[in-house]
Formats: structure tokens, C-alpha cells, sequence
């Protein structure tokens, strides 16, 4: 087979700093190759290079990337643009935001199609239709005059890929193309991409930090570490025999589904449930049209259990943990703390904390960590001046930071370190429930195994019972003593974390299983 | 979209009536009285008082208050205090006038604006960039009567292409009425043509940014048409707001221009009611200024959520 893509040594600077190292690799007609590594690796950046679309400030400093013979980090400006789309296309991470949102799907393939060529208009709307029916988009003539808000995630994902298709590439880069969606979406999604790369001989890169999506989709794999390959070679070869001790510890930390739950073994739930909720229920919108977020949802929670939480987007996960911290107020149902009326008292108010899932948006950039720190205290009325800084130290300690960490900014530290500051804070007015909203689903995995361990260390230390809510099986698995799974609002199914994964008795909860991208699924060779 | 309107009737409404209240107000509180001054400074308190009498000012204010909403709902404006004739004719001869300075403006403003918009947006340096930035922040600087008098100088005293001021109906004598219209309508509509490019050129570099732009260069498609037809139907929807409240900006600033320009508009005939305290006419005005703005305001709703298809009506 030939190379249609050939990647010499590339090296790309963002203002003098190296981000992409040197990578090499080589692409052949009709391939799937997967790019691997954590935030910062230099892999995204990578796949922005093949397409020489760099943000502002960065610029290839070395290297060549070949397509057909022709050197695109080159090559001029206009020819280039007449090179994407055209002969190498490239999806995206978050369809929502990639999609114009005050254009019509159907402008928005007429564009594409137009790019390259200047078919007649009539002709351009039959390719848009044709394009949104190969994506598997149903009545895709009617549709073509919906915009984007109008599409599920999935959906909006599917019109990304058919927008790539438009100018019919022989190369198609997929950038984290499933990472902002559900994990039965995602499975869709990639059995798509495969059968384009199978029917059309589109050749795939993808890039994701989930080895499973990789091990799923692609033959090869290649694995960055800051900026360079570190190992390379077939998909099954590098994870059943990884060579580099780089590739050993990002599969060591990668959170397997066949694990067992690890919770009963850090700690053992308290007989008396802390927090009893029965039939709670939230509605939205108007009395004519009302939507159901939370359809009647009973759950207990012990002291010192990790209650896991999972379901898709749109369940009702974060509907019920904003009920359970009383942001809103539910339209029915009860919640009860050590058996009685949770009322709206700072008193209760303080027992019940939140931890969110964006370490980057959820702390405010212009306080510093300390001030983040003794907000709560100063909310809640605890203690002086004096006080709150010693108890802003001793937070930073036990979550493992530095004391002196208080004077900085949360932009000096990384994703990880800012989850632990956004776990300190809600650990400030000293609650006896935390409830963690998807809170490592930002991170890389070795972080997240990092901040595992330091939420199983302090409900050891502290008795804490904890809500844990994720989308990631395998994640919720190995920390939580129980599951519950919930779908459009209510609960399907609440057993032993292991029971319900191995044994599930809903359909649903089965076909969310089904759905994990797993190490072991590998690739049709 | 009519139950957009519906809804949202009640509110102009009450806008209305809360101007209304306030301008009647106000007028009573500006020292002078009508009376005395279509009296003449010879006249006895006696006559004053007859006229008082004549005009209902000796009504109580509540009482003057009532009667005149009572008028302007069975749409009787009713005879000027000192100008001489009828409040509507007066109105209605010089409503023509600035409508035509405003709409003229307003097209200006358009067709300035959104050059300036795009050009500061997406030519960062050279020439251009520091021409379209020089001429944004002169002409927000400067003051309408500095401008009128300078273009008068230049354009009608020095190179004698424009005249200095006079109105010649568009609709009769379109193209005379072109010349007399230029002038004004760009002394009026310059700041709000600045303003408009400032807060387009913002929105499309905000939308520039954005990953769908991204997605348009992985495309393959030109830049130009990426700045065109994709970023700034993003950027158009704030922009159309920026427009309307400008409108009344232009409603204000035409009895300025309209002085510098001796443009027989409305502008004209608020600054004479005001000077003679010639109540009808200075109130039925203002409330006209008000409706029309609260129209202006609901058109740019329908603008915009027309503009953004996320925006729904209901």
C-alpha cells in the first residue's frame, strides 16, 4: 500500500515554545491510525498541523507533512486551501459549537460542496441531501432547512462528518470526535467513522485520550508524551505489549470495567441512612408543556458510602445533585437528612457540599486560592480572620497541596490541582455529603486515578458519604459501594456497584455496558 | 409573531403612559408660563389670568393632566398654545421632513457602519487599520455641531459642491432634494455609524474566534466568505440591537442638526414650542418621539430573533 500522508519530523512552536517535537509517521490509503495521550501531549496540536490550521501564535518550525508528495507546511496559502476538505478533512471535538449556529445544516453543506467546485445549485442540494443520508441523518431532504440547535449532540456530530465528506477527502482527522458525547452516541459515531473508512477507503487519524475509542477504531497507534512519539506500532501490539514505560503507566491508570469495586475496601457504610430521598421530582418550563427533569427519585445514602451515579447526558444526573444542595428548589417528593425535613437553614445547607466537573470554570480566576477557600467559611459564618486562614492551610494539606498555595491564582496550577482546590473548598464548612458532579471527567486518566485516591482517602478519613455522579462506567465501578442507574429522570436500576455491572437486570443499564469502549475490543485487522 | 406583538403591547403601553406622565410634568416645572408670554410684558395680571382662563390653565394639574390624555385618545390634538394653528398640522408639515433626515441618516449609518465593522475586524494592520481606527474615534470625539459647521465649510463654502443648508422635499425633486438631504444626514449619522462599526467589528471578532470558523477553514472555504457569510450573520443580531437604540439617538440629534442645517423639521418646531412654552405642541411631540422609539424597539426584536433562529417568539 502507498503512503498517502507521510509526517517527517514536525515540530510546531507556539511563541518560541516547542509544543510538537519531531513526530513521523506514515498513513496509507484507506488506514485508521490512532494518536494517543493526555492534555498537553501535543496531539491535538499535531492534528491542527496536518491541516496547518494553528491557532494564533503557533507555526511549524520544522518538518514536512507530505500529502501525496505535495508539503503542506509549505505550501502556499491559497493551493493549501484548496487542499482542505478537499483531500484531507478534519472533525472536531464539540459539534454544538463547530456548527454555525444561524445557518441552516443545508447552507452550511452548500458551503462545503461549493468549496470545491462550482456545481450548479440544484445539483450542490442533492449532494447535501445525499451527504446527510450517508451520515444516517433520517428525512435528510426536510432537514437541510433545520439548524444545528435543532439536531441531537449525535446528530450534530453525524452533520460534522458529512461536512467533512463533502469535499470527499482521502484523509479525514477526527479530533476527540466522541468525547462530548454519551457513550452509546459514541458508539455510533465510531461505528460510523469505521464504515466510511471501510465503504469509501477514507483514510482515519484519530486522536482521543480514551485507549478504548482508539483500540475500537484503529490498526495502529501511535503514542504522544509532551510533544513527542513515544511508541508506535499496531494497536494490539502496543497495548498487550507496551515497550515504553510511558505507555505502561497511561495503560496501568486507564480505569478498566471489569474491575472490581474498590469502595468496601476503603470504607464501610454507617447503618443509619444520612440522606433519604423519596419521590423527588422537578419540572420545567410551562404548566401547558412542562418537561420532566426528575420524574419521582428514590435514594438513600450512608455515611461513609459512595453512592455512584451514572446515565446520559440529559438523565436528570445534575437536575437531582442541584435539588440535593437545594439550588432549586424540587417540584415534589421529599429529601431527608438523619430523618429529618432537609429545611433551607445555613445549618443544613452546610452539611451538603458540591464538587464540580470543570476545575477551570468553577473557580473564579481573579480570587486567589485562599479567598476561593474561606468563601464558604465567610458564607457559612465560621470562625474569624484568624481561623479561616489556619483552616484555609489545613484544607491545602489535606488535600494535598502546599499551605502556601493559599496566595496564588487557580491559573498557576494544573486540571488536577485545581479539582483538588474545588474538593477543598467544598470540604471547608466541614459537610458530612459531597456530591461530585462528573469530577474527574475533565482530567487525564493518571489524574483522575490521583483524585480517586484522594476522594477514597478523605471519606476514610472523614466518614464522608459521597454522590458520586460520571458518565464513565468503569470510573463509577471501581469508586462506588453501590450504582444507581437513572434514564429520563428516574432511577432503572440501584444495586452493588459489581452487581450491577456484571449482572445488570434493567435494559437499559445492559445497553450502557454494552456501550463502554473496552481494551479488549480491538479493531477488525 | 403575533402573539410576540400581543405580548408585548401591554408594556409599550405602559411605557407610554409613563412618559406621558413625565413629560407633562416637566413641562409645568420649566420656569415661564404660557399665558404670560402670549400675554406680552405690557399686559395686566387680569388679562394674563383671561387667557389662563382660556387655555384651562387655571384647571387643576391632574384635571389638565386627564383632559389632555383624553384628547389623544380620541385623537384630538387640538390648537397650538402660540405658534398659531392646529397641534396636527403643525406636526404633520414638519413630520416629513425628519423623517426623511432620520431615514436618510439611518441608511448612512448602515452603509458606513458595517465597512468600518468588517475592515476593523479583519485588517489588523497597515493603512486601512489605522484610517478605519482614526476615523472611528475622531468622529465619536467630536460633536455634531463641530462636524455640521466643518462639512459646511468644506463640502458647501470652499468647494461650493453641496448646499449649506435648506430642504427640498426628496419626493418631489429627488435629486435636489439628494443634495439638501447629504449634509445633515451625514453630520447625524457619523457618531452612530462609529458605534455601529465598533460593536460589529467586536462581535465579529468574537465570532471569528469561534471553533465553527474553525470548521468553515477545514472546509477549505475562502476567507472572505468565512467573514461574510459566516461570521457575520453571528454578528449581525448585537449589532441590530446597537442600531435601534441608536435610532433615538438620531431622533435627538436631528433638533440639533436640524438647527445648524435650517431643516424645517420636527427638531425645529420643538425648539420654538419649548422657547414659547407652547404646551400642546412640545408634549404631543415628545410623546410621538417616545412612540416612535418604542416601535423602533419592538421592530428590532422582530429583527433580531428573525436574524438568530435559536430566539423564538413565544
Amino acid at each position: 500500500m502507498s503512503a498517502v500522508l507521510q509526517v517527517r519530523d514536525l515540530k510546531v512552536e507556539f511563541d518560541g515554545v516547542e509544543a510538537v517535537a519531531g513526530v513521523g509517521f506514515e498513513l496509507a490509503a484507506g488506514e485508521t491510525l490512532g494518536i494517543v495521550g493526555e492534555s498537553g501531549s501535543g496531539k491535538s496540536t499535531t492534528a491542527l498541523a496536518l491541516l496547518r490550521m494553528l491557532p494564533a501564535g503557533g507555526r511549524i518550525s520544522g518538518g514536512s507533512v507530505e500529502l501525496d508528495g505535495q508539503d503542506l507546511a509549505t505550501l502556499a496559502e491559497p493551493a493549501l486551501r484548496s487542499v482542505r476538505g478537499r483531500r484531507i478533512a478534519m472533525i472536531f471535538q464539540d459539534p454544538m459549537s463547530s456548527l454555525n449556529p444561524v445557518l441552516t445544516v443545508g447552507r452550511q453543506l452548500d458551503e462545503a460542496v461549493r468549496a470545491h467546485g462550482s456545481a450548479a445549485k440544484p445539483e450542490r442540494a442533492s449532494r447535501a441531501v445525499e451527504l446527510l443520508d450517508l451520515v444516517g441523518i433520517p428525512d435528510a431532504a426536510r432537514r437541510l432547512r433545520d439548524h444545528p440547535h435543532q439536531f441531537s449532540g449525535g446528530q450534530r456530530q453525524r452533520i460534522m462528518i458529512a461536512l467533512a465528506l463533502a469535499g470527499d477527502p482521502e484523509v479525514l482527522v477526527a479530533d476527540e470526535p466522541t468525547t462530548a458525547l454519551d457513550p452509546t452516541v459514541q458508539q455510533q459515531i465510531l461505528r460510523l467513522l469505521e464504515r466510511i473508512n471501510r465503504e469509501r477507503g477514507t483514510a482515519l487519524v484519530l486522536i482521543s485520550h480514551d485507549l478504548g475509542v482508539i483500540a475500537q477504531t484503529c490498526r495502529r497507534v501511535l503514542v504522544m508524551h509532551q510533544g513527542l512519539v513515544v511508541e508506535h506500532g499496531r494497536t494490539e501490539d502496543v497495548l498487550d505489549r507496551p515497550e515504553h514505560p510511558y505507555t505502561k503507566r497511561l495503560l496501568a491508570a486507564v480505569p478498566r470495567l471489569a474491575e472490581p469495586s474498590t469502595a468496601a475496601a476503603n470504607s464501610t457504610p454507617g447503618p443509619e441512612p444520612l440522606l433519604t430521598v423519596t419521590g423527588l421530582a422537578k419540572t420545567y418550563g410551562p404548566r401547558r408543556r412542562p418537561v420532566t427533569a426528575l420524574g419521582g427519585v428514590d435514594l438513600v445514602l450512608h455515611p461513609g458510602e459512595t453512592l455512584g451515579l451514572v446515565g446520559e447526558s440529559g438523565s436528570g444526573k445534575s437536575t437531582l445533585a442541584r435539588a440535593l444542595v437545594q439550588a432549586h428548589a424540587p417540584s415534589a417528593g421529599e429529601i431527608r437528612y438523619r430523618g429529618e425535613p432537609l429545611t433551607r437553614s445555613r445549618a443544613a445547607r452546610r452539611e451538603i457540599q458540591l464538587v464540580f466537573q470543570d476545575p477551570y470554570s468553577s473557580l473564579n480566576p481573579r480570587m486567589t486560592v485562599g479567598q476561593i477557600l474561606a468563601e464558604p467559611l465567610i458564607a457559612h459564618r465560621l470562625g474569624d480572620a484568624a481561623e479561616r486562614a489556619e483552616r484555609v492551610g489545613e484544607l491545602l494539606t489535606q488535600v494535598g497541596l502546599e499551605p502556601d498555595a493559599a496566595d496564588r491564582h487557580p491559573r498557576a496550577f494544573s486540571g488536577g490541582q485545581r479539582q483538588r482546590i474545588g474538593i477543598a473548598r467544598a470540604l471547608a464548612p466541614r459537610p458530612s455529603v459531597l456530591i461530585c458532579d462528573e469530577p474527574v471527567s475533565a482530567l487525564d486518566v493518571s489524574v483522575q486515578a490521583q483524585v480517586l485516591d484522594l476522594l477514597s482517602g478523605l471519606q476514610r478519613e472523614l466518614g464522608l458519604a459521597i454522590l458520586f455522579i460520571a458518565h464513565d462506567l468503569a470510573v463509577v465501578r471501581q469508586a462506588s459501594h453501590r450504582i444507581a442507574v437513572m434514564h429520563r429522570g428516574r432511577l432503572v436500576e440501584t444495586g452493588p456497584a459489581d452487581q450491577v455491572v456484571t449482572d445488570p437486570q434493567d435494559p437499559y443499564t445492559a445497553e450502557l455496558l454494552a456501550a463502554v469502549p473496552q481494551l479488549n475490543h480491538r479493531s477488525p485487522v | 409573531m403575533r402573539t410576540f406583538l400581543l405580548r408585548r403591547l401591554p408594556s409599550g403601553l405602559l411605557v407610554l403612559l409613563a412618559a406621558s406622565f413625565l413629560i407633562f410634568l416637566i413641562l409645568r416645572l420649566i420656569p415661564g408660563d404660557p399665558a404670560t408670554s402670549l400675554a406680552g410684558p405690557d399686559a395686566g395680571p387680569e388679562a394674563v389670568a383671561a387667557i389662563r382662563a382660556r387655555l384651562g390653565l387655571d384647571r387643576p394639574l391632574l384635571g389638565q393632566y386627564l383632559g389632555w390624555l383624553g384628547d389623544l385618545a380620541t385623537g384630538r390634538l387640538g390648537p397650538s398654545y402660540a405658534i398659531g394653528g392646529e397641534v396636527a398640522d403643525l406636526i404633520g408639515d414638519s413630520l416629513g421632513a425628519t423623517v426623511e433626515l432620520t431615514l436618510g441618516a439611518l441608511l448612512l449609518v448602515i452603509l458606513l457602519g458595517l465597512p468600518l465593522g468588517v475592515l476593523g475586524a479583519t485588517v489588523r494592520r497597515g493603512p486601512v487599520a489605522v484610517a478605519v481606527r482614526a476615523l472611528t474615534t475622531t468622529v465619536l470625539a467630536i460633536p455634531p455641531f463641530v462636524t455640521g459647521v466643518v462639512l459646511v465649510l468644506v463640502f458647501a463654502v470652499t468647494l461650493g459642491l453641496l448646499p449649506a443648508g435648506g430642504h427640498e422635499s426628496i419626493l418631489d425633486q429627488p435629486d435636489l432634494g439628494v443634495q439638501y438631504l447629504l449634509l445633515p444626514a451625514l453630520c447625524l449619522a457619523l457618531p452612530s455609524a462609529a458605534i455601529l462599526g465598533r460593536y460589529l467589528k467586536d462581535g465579529l471578532e468574537r465570532a471569528l474566534a469561534e471553533d465553527y470558523v474553525r470548521t468553515a477553514t477545514a472546509l477549505g472555504i475562502s476567507r472572505r466568505r468565512i467573514v461574510l457569510r459566516h461570521a457575520l450573520p453571528n454578528a449581525l443580531p448585537p449589532a441590530v440591537t446597537v442600531l435601534g437604540l441608536q435610532v433615538g439617538q438620531l431622533l435627538g440629534g436631528a433638533v440639533l442638526v436640524e438647527a445648524i442645517f435650517a431643516w424645517p423639521g420636527l427638531g425645529q418646531l420643538a425648539e420654538q414650542g419649548v422657547l414659547r412654552r407652547d404646551y400642546p405642541v412640545v408634549q404631543d411631540l415628545l410623546l410621538l418621539l417616545v412612540a416612535v422609539y418604542v416601535a423602533v424597539q419592538l421592530v428590532t426584536d422582530l429583527v433580531y430573533t428573525w436574524l438568530d433562529p435559536r430566539i423564538r417568539w413565544e
